[in-house]
This record gives C-alpha cells, structure tokens and sequence, in this order.
C-alpha cells in the first residue's frame, strides 16, 4: 500500500469505526547535523523520524496515536487504540469537542532551495566550522575564547494530511539551522556569553543571507570590548531603543502566546499556562496606535513557513494586535467552533508522534517610517538594547523580563560607550503603550518554539524592526 | 518483545562492522504509552504511542557518528549505515573519541509494576479520580495530566555488551484553580503505580489554590526564600545537568571552573545523582555505553564530588566513566536532595521575612558559566513574617546567581517528595529548602 493509500485508509477506518472526525498525518523529519567545538568535529549525526499520527473525535473525545510501523497492521491498530481510548473517556467529557467547518484544501507544495544541501560538499562543510573558529579565536585582541561550540543542521520535513473533511495536502520542506554558543573570557573581568540560533526555510543559500564569517568577527570583538568597557545602566528613568531582535522575542511572547486560542480557553493551563486575554476581549485596548503585530505563515524562505495546516486548512496573514487593539487569535478548527469563528490555520505537529495544536507561524511588529538615525536623535539620555541572552515571562504573558547583552548608552542622540546587562521588565501592557516610534527596518530571528504535552519544538520566525519606548526604569542583572 | 530487541540491536552492530566501522553501539527503545491530558476538569486529549527508536553510534578512524531513527523497516537502517561510511571517511577524528568501554556486570532491577502496565490500556479510573479528588476542595477546575509508560530497551556493543531492561513509569500533574487568582500545581513521578500518591498530589495542588486566593502585591527585595519540591526540582536539575563534563566543555556550566574537591555550596545540600533507586523513574541499571549504573552524590555537604562522565568526557579528563553515558552526553538519571530534620512548620519558623515559593517555570540564565539566572513564580506564593505564613502573594522573580543559591542554603525539610513533570525533566526526589537572603525582582512599569 502506498503512503497515500495508507492514510486514506486509516481515516476511512476510523469513520468505520464510529469516528465522527478523522484525521491522518503522514511525517517524516530527516536532518543531517555537523557539532563542532573550537574548529574541531566532535561528531555527525542523522536524525529520522518517520510515522503516521491518528486522530478521531469520538463521542466528544479526542483520541491520538501514533506508529512508525508503516504496515496495515500497524496502522490499524494505531486507528482502534485512539478509538478506543476516545471511546473510554467520552464518559468524562462534559462540554463534547467539536471542529468548525473551515475550508480545507486539496494541494500539493514544496520549497525549492535555490542552493541545495548538495551543492557543498561535506569537506567545506566541515571546513566551515574550522574557519569561523579561526574568525571567532582570533578576533579579541585580550580575552580568550574557552568555547566556540557550532551546530549546523540540514533537514527536510514532508507531511500527507489527510482528514475524513476532504482534506489532503502534501508538503516538502526544507530548513537549514545553525546554533553556535561563544564564551569570552577574561581572568579579571569574568565572561559573557552568547548563544544565538540562525534558521531558514530552503538551502545553503541561507548561509550568503547570514554572513557568519563577518558578523562573528565583529560580535566576538564587541563582546570583550563589553567585558572591558560596560558600565551600570542608569537608574532613573530613560528612553530605552529596542532593538529588532528584542523586538522579536517580545512580540512572540506577549503577542503571540497569549493570542493563542487554545490557551486562553485553558487546554495548555497547566504546562504553558493561560492568557490574560480572556474569551471575549477582541476589541479592547493593549497598546496605542503604533502597535500592529502580525503573525504570517507564508512569508517565503521564513523558519515558520507553510502554506497549509495540519487540519487541512490555507494559511494567511492573521493581525493578533491591530493599532493597539486585540485583533484576532490563533485558531484551529476547535478554537474556531468554540468562538464561532474560522480557525485561521493556527494548527502544527512537530512531528508523526505529536498532536497537531495551535502555534505560531512568523510573527513580527510591524514596522513604521523611521531609520535608527531618527530614532535616537531627540533622545538626551536613553539606552539602546541591541540582544538579549536571558528572558521569561509569566504564564499568563504579562509580566516580562529582558536582559540585554549588546547595549549603549545613549547620550544627546549619540551611542556612547556599552551598559552592562541592562534589564528591561514591564508589562505587556505597559510594553505597547509606550512605543513612541517604530523603525522602517524589519529583520527576523530564528526560534524554536516550545509548547504542548509532550513538549513540540516548531520552527519559528519572530522579528521587528527597532523601536523606541519612553520613560522606562531599567534594572540590574544580579552579578 | 525482548528477544526480537536484543536480536535485532546485535544484528545492527554486527551489520555495522561488516559495512567497515570500527566500533559500534545500538540502542533500541521501544514504548507502549498513554497520555491523559486534562484541561478544565475533562480530558482534552487522550494520546497513545506505540513506538521504536533505534539509536546508533558509530566509530570509523576514530570520528563518530551518532544516528536515532523511527525506522519503517530494517532495511532502511541497513542503507542509513552503508550511506553514512562515505560521511565518516570525510569526518575528522573526533577531539572526544575513546574506545567503547568493556561492558560491566549491571544489576538485575525490577523496574516493571504489572497494575501500571495493565491502566496503560484504560487509565479512564485514575483520570476520574484525579479530578474527582482535587474537587474536593473548593477549586474551580483543574488542568494536567496523566501518562502511563511500559518501555524496553536493548543495548548492543562491539564490545559484547548485550543488555535489556524493561520498566514503567507514571508521570502525573495537576494545576487547580480557585476563584479570581487562586492557583496551586503539584506533580507526582514513579516507576510504580502508587494510588495513595496521586492522590496526595491532587490534594497539595487543590490545597494551594484555595490558599493563594485574594493575593496581595508585594515590593521585590531580598528575601529569604523557601523553595517547594517543585522549584526544587526545577532550580537543581539545572545544576545536575551543569554537573555533565560535556557541559562544562561546551562553555554551558558553573563547573567550568571547579573540580572535585572544591566547595559549590552550603554544607547542608547534598546532591545525588541516584541511578538504581528502584521507585525513581530515571532508574536504570546500565548506561548507553553498556557501564553499570550507581548512585554518587555530585555534591556532598557542599562540596563538588562528581562530574558525570560518559567513558569519552573521563578519557578526556584522565577519569573514570560514571555511568552517566549518553554516547556525547554524559547526565543524571535521577536526582535527590538529602533530606534535613526540619518539618515544614519548622522551616517556616526560622523565616522572619521571606517567601514560600511553591511552583516557577521559565528559568533562563544570561551566563551558564557565572549562573546568572532568572525564573517566575507561578501559583501559590506566599508572604512569611515572624516565623508565620502571613498572606498570599503576586508573582515575582527570583533573579540571582546559581552559586549564591546553592551557598546559601540554610535548611531542609525532613519529608521528600517524588516530582516530575514539564518543567522538571529529571526525575527528582527532595524536600522543601530554606534558602536564605535571595534578590527578587518584578516589573517597573
């Protein structure tokens, strides 16, 4: 039986059976990495996992099993068991879950890399990690570098949904990931750390985008110049410059999370918490005008990219916050029933063995008009947090912590001198209220979001352009 | 299924020495598990897997490559490995590479409780009773979940290592909640099936919510602290996979700069990385390199004992394996705080200011080698004053240093708890903990 035969069959099973939804999902995550450390490979490795994940609705339960056995047998007995196990706990059930009846497609996609893993050979792919090491080693003209530790992983996930709506969507996509953590260190000033994660949907043409051979030079040489130079950040009040990659990350954890409708109805209460959106809060205010954030699964060559969920539905832009208003949520086709709504193809699984639940996509502020020039021209005293190494929020998303890494004081509109782990904590309230004007660049920065039980990692994009709040008191990271 | 694991892993090193590489370990993981998960009082989702991974290390001219596939069939792997020997001819020698060690003698451990393997084909009674109990305090609802495990694994060397072992395991947690902001999580986590247990569990958590309701806002500072089980849990394993020679070698550690022998904290915190006891989920009697598993402190009285070696990170550091392999990375299996002879009244009687800080989640570090942390409270946080649990509080940061932490522990509790759950991957077995004299932190605006 061939693949799509497979799947089709465990969904007419499963509507044999008395499923009055079923759902088959056909995955395959293949990733190739190469783990350095200071040049030297510490190892390959070859990472499969291939599977066909089931689920039913039965009686208002919601059953799911996953095999990796891809024999008829298996996947009938992957079939009776989310039956059965449905079927056992309905009883408990007291509101039965139900799907809207959003659209769902008929389509076949896939990313193209413009340069294929293949078009390097595995001897200039280790010669890479070699060549940073030499970069980032020899770039401080004082500290050492006890650590340069580099991941660089080429995968491909390819997916057949199928569902017992009509549904059936074939996917290929490819990703290239790299992590890298550097300590620099000196005997008397102690040492700064930075680990950072670059990740693209396509091939090795993300390695041009990144330019790692440049970027690492030039960051290594700033972090000790921060060991050296970095004084307190100032205590009174200031005008603090965001930078994008901050901007990010804060937009992804308090716009994206807690606009994630499953979430706020509670289904992720005990591991990643609630929301403080609360179910009928569309409409009300959390930030002023400046504050439009989007979350969009098809921006091409993103992490988070895909063009079809995994129940089936078409991916679009989804405006979370719009001009400081809480615009629309993350749904799937539960949510969707719950709020009468269409879910918006808010719907992943990280792979065959996972449930597919509501994540974010690409999610980024959207930017405005001025250049960084303008953005700190009319500021006397401020600063400027360009990354961040420690963060957290709270598991409602509104109390959030940043502490910055690469940061400036800024002195009558002119970056002067490094601050030392500057601490931006506010809320999220507090956060979009106080944007006073919005950069015109917008960069992205890869992630891999963690949510569910058991814990899915996805790929993700979160970005910003930079962005300037007034009147906020920094904290001091403990030392 | 343990003559088909143990035939097939042999075979697979067998094949993989024939395809031309030099050493060759197999490692086969088999599940049967079932996933309740609860959210406002109902199951949200029942989950089910029936799985096989096959984990593969392989050695050629000294370079390493590890595998870990879902195969679909063998013959896949069999191409997956003659594929990969054109890879491992281009690879360099591997700065950690040393010899697969000579098997050991591990202990025979049941590890296997038949009433937990029979719910994992219908918890349905446990999941009712769970809700049922924590609703018999005055709560709201609560969310959580449930997973019942039974897995075997079979390791297979080139070093004749031919070992299986199968267990269970149950995992459970509960968040309840109760009225406007009352909230309390708990988490329970054994190789048996201990109904008693769960229940207890459901009790604490349902407890917690009705006391933390009507919280009051309180100014950050430093405080004395006394942390649950929960954060307990959370705060150590950070230390415990801190405690890994890879990690201190990858730049991701505060023992960077330590060796055994030297002090890392209050001489009240012993902490052990206990491999064979039976109850604890992470037990194990063998290692990924086929090593006897044992049970060690990593810290003793305060001082840095044991660094967790694979036999590569103890060849590279001139020592012995720990029997702490994973192939690249040595860690816990399980871990446990020694208990003090304070009762929990107690405890709170030696705080004049402070915190009782029941449950985290989100804990970041800005510098692993410096341990330069913070993490936010979640649940039922309560304000400490003359030795008396005074009010319930708002949520705050706790934002210091892991050194600082773990020196200034003052006190610990004579009870234990058995935690395990999302923000607490190493099973740990430990009592609450007075920390004195801890900064806090919270939003300014």
């Amino acid at each position: 039986m061939s693949l799509e035969d497979l799947i089709l069959y465990a969904v007419d099973y499963a509507r044999e059976l008395g499923a009055s939804y079923a759902e088959a999902r056909y995955h395959k995550n293949n990733s190739f990495s190469i783990v350095s450390r200071n040049g030297t490979i510490i190892g390959a490795g070859r990472e499969i996992k291939e599977g066909i994940g089931v689920r039913v609705l039965v009686d208002g339960a919601l059953g799911f099993s996953a095999t990796n056995r891809l024999d008829n047998e298996s996947v009938k007995e992957a079939v009776e068991k989310a039956y059965k196990l449905a079927k056992v706990h309905a009883g408990l059930m007291k509101k039965p879950i139900e799907f809207d009846d959003s659209r769902v497609g008929r389509a076949r996609y896939s990313v193209v890399e413009k340069k294929p893993f293949t078009s390097m050979s595995l001897d200039e792919k280790i010669g890479m990690h070699k060549e940073l090491w030499d970069i980032v080693a020899k770039a401080p003209s004082e500290a050492k570098i006890p650590v340069f530790f580099l991941n660089y992983i080429e995968s491909v996930e390819e997916k057949i949904v199928a569902n017992s709506d009509g549904a059936f969507i074939t996917s290929r996509i490819p990703r290239l990931t790299i992590f890298y953590n550097v300590v620099v260190t000196t005997p008397q000033k102690g040492s700064i750390q930075r680990f950072e994660q670059l990740g693209a949907s396509g091939g090795l043409e993300n390695l041009e985008e990144w330019s790692l051979y440049n970027t690492l030079d030039n960051d290594v040489k700033i972090y000790e110049k921060i060991l050296y130079e970095a004084k307190e950040p100032p205590r009174q009040e200031v005008d603090v410059v965001v930078g994008s990659e901050v901007v990010g990350l804060i937009v992804h954890e308090s716009c994206g999370h807690p606009s994630e409708a499953d979430r706020i109805l509670g289904r992720e209460a005990a591991q990643a918490g609630m929301s403080f959106i609360k179910p009928g809060m569309i409409g009300e205010r959390i930030g002023n005008e400046n504050a439009t954030v989007i979350d969009d699964p098809t921006i091409p060559g993103s992490y988070g990219f895909y063009l079809y969920d995994d129940e089936g539905v078409p991916a679009r832009p989804r405006y979370l916050y719009r001009e400081g208003i809480i615009y629309e949520h993350l749904h799937n086709r539960w949510t969707a029933k719950i709020y009468g709504t269409q879910s918006n193809a808010a719907s992943r699984a990280m792979d065959y063995a996972s449930e597919p639940i509501i994540r974010m996509a690409n999610t980024y502020f959207k930017p405005g008009d001025h250049s960084f020039e303008e953005l700190v021209e009319d500021i006397k005293y401020g600063v400027y947090i360009k990354s961040y190494m420690e963060w957290n929020i709270d598991d409602t998303r509104w109390s959030q912590r940043y502490v910055g890494l690469e940061a400036y004081l800024i002195e009558k509109g002119e970056l002067k001198g490094f601050v030392r782990n500057p601490v931006l904590e506010v809320t999220t309230k507090a956060f979009y209220s106080k944007v006073d004007a919005v950069g015109k660049e917008l960069r992205f920065y890869a992630g891999t979001c963690g949510k569910g039980e058991p814990a899915q990692g996805v790929p993700v994009w979160f970005g910003g352009p930079d962005l300037r709040l007034r009147n906020i008191r920094l904290g001091v990271a403990p030392k | 299924m343990k003559e088909e694991l143990l035939e097939t892993s042999k075979k697979l090193v067998d094949r993989a020495l024939s395809e031309g590489y030099d050493e060759a370990a197999v490692l086969l993981n088999h599940r049967k598990t079932v996933m309740v998960k609860l959210a406002n009082s109902e199951p949200s989702v029942i989950q089910r897997w029936r799985d096989l991974v096959l984990n593969l290390y392989l050695v050629k001219d000294k370079k390493i490559l590890v595998l870990a596939l879902s195969p679909t069939s063998l013959d896949e792997v069999n191409k997956t490995i003659r594929e990969l020997i054109g890879i491992a001819d281009k690879l360099y020698e591997s700065p950690f590479y040393a010899p697969l060690p000579e098997p050991g003698k591990p202990e025979k451990m049941e590890l296997v409780d038949k009433k937990l393997l029979e719910k994992i084909e219908d918890p349905s009674d446990i999941v009712e009773k769970l809700v049922e109990t924590a609703h018999r305090e005055k709560i709201d609802y609560v969310a959580g979940m449930i997973e019942l495990s039974y897995a075997e694994k079979a390791l297979a060397t080139s070093k004749d290592a031919l070992f299986y072992e199968d267990s269970t395991s149950i995992q459970t947690y509960l968040r309840a909640f109760a009225g406007e902001d009352g909230s309390g999580q708990w988490s329970y986590g054994s190789r048996r099936l201990n109904e008693k247990k769960i229940e207890e569990m459901a009790s604490i958590a349902a407890r917690y919510a009705v006391e933390s309701r009507n919280r009051v806002s309180i100014e950050p500072g430093i405080y004395d602290i006394i942390i649950s089980p929960m954060v307990a849990g959370n705060l150590l394993r950070l230390v415990g996979f801190m405690s890994s020679a890879f990690m201190v070698f990858m730049g991701m550690s505060m023992f960077m700069n330590k060796k055994p022998g030297d002090r890392v904290g209050s001489e009240k915190l012993t902490l052990i990385d206990d491999a064979l006891n039976p109850e604890l989920p992470g037990s194990t009697g063998f290692d990924d390199e086929g090593v006897s598993t044992y049970s060690k402190p990593i810290i003793e009285n305060g001082i840095f004992k044991n660094m967790l070696h694979n036999s590569k990170t103890a060849a590279k550091m001139g020592t012995k394996s720990t029997g702490n392999a994973g192939w690249i990375t040595p860690h816990p299996w399980n871990l446990v705080v020694s208990r003090g002879d304070y009762s929990f009244d107690e405890l709170v009687g030696e705080v004049k200011k402070g915190i009782l800080v029941t449950n985290n989640w989100y804990t970041r570090l800005q510098n692993y080698v410096e341990g330069v942390f913070s993490t936010i409270t979640r649940d039922a946080l309560f304000l400490i004053e003359n030795g008396k649990i005074t009010k319930p509080i708002e949520k705050i940061r706790i934002a210091d240093t892991l050194p600082r932490l773990l020196n200034n522990i003052d006190a610990l509790g004579r009870e234990q708890y058995d935690i395990w759950w999302w923000e607490v991957e190493i099973p740990t077995r430990t009592p609450y903990i007075l920390i004195r004299q801890i900064r806090t932190s919270k939003h300014t605006v």
